[in-house]
């Protein structure tokens, strides 16, 4: 089974959930899940954004209760 | 997307620290690499004497709107998102050798966010084929 972080930027705007992601996915090994949690309204055409440009797949992304929640499979580290 | 981002950061309003910080932040997250070009009026805030910068007279009645969404937010200071996104990815500060010159600083006068002290020529080859952003 592969390993989950949860990173947790509710509250946080725009940079601040991606740059906390990016925080997380840097220590992250590949096949790793990250799971983000963030509140900022842009968050999911900015972390879709990520995620194609830096090559990691999104297994989930979904919204509930004004809550954004994300879940990256690491698959852009060599 | 750009080879990269060539930030010419010239004014020195507060206001102008912001999309300099969150520009260069987004790159840093996106892996794109960033050249920041620091002259003008953005000068003094990169040096160790560095001036709390002020925000435009014209705009003063948004400020204390500003100010309180941003505290809300826990948003960082300028200087504090630009440190981390040099510990992001590929970014560099340079401050401009001839305003460096004009306002008699040497390169231990400059902040330790600072690169070094290049010329324009090093910036514009070093930044070839990137997207130019003035601040």
């Amino acid at each position: 089974m592969s390993e989950r972080i949860t990173v947790d930027a509710r509250g946080m705007a725009c940079p601040g959930p991606i740059t906390k992601l990016v925080r997380a996915y840097r220590k992250a090994s590949p096949g790793t899940l990250i799971e983000v949690l963030a509140t900022d309204p842009g968050f999911k055409p900015d972390v879709e954004a990520w995620a194609k440009r830096t090559g990691n797949e999104i297994v989930e992304l979904a919204e509930e209760n004004g809550v954004i929640r994300a879940v990256i499979r690491v698959t852009g580290k060599k | 997307m750009s080879k990269g981002l060539a930030i010419i950061m010239f004014s020195g309003e507060a206001e102008k620290f912001i999309p300099l910080a969150v520009l260069t932040q987004t790159a840093a997250n996106l892996g794109v690499p960033v050249r920041v070009f620091v002259t003008g009026y953005a000068l003094p805030y990169f040096t160790k004497n560095k001036p709390q910068p002020r925000f435009t007279k014209e705009f003063e009645d948004m400020v204390p709107a500003l100010l309180e969404g941003m505290r809300k937010l826990n948003m960082p200071q300028w200087y504090d998102i630009l440190k981390e996104a040099k510990e992001t990815g590929d970014v560099k500060v340079y401050v401009c050798s001839l305003m460096a010159e004009v306002m008699g600083l040497k390169k231990e006068d400059l902040d330790p966010i600072v690169d070094d002290m290049v010329g324009a020529a090093f910036f514009m080859t070093n930044t070839e084929g990137y997207q130019v952003i003035f601040i």
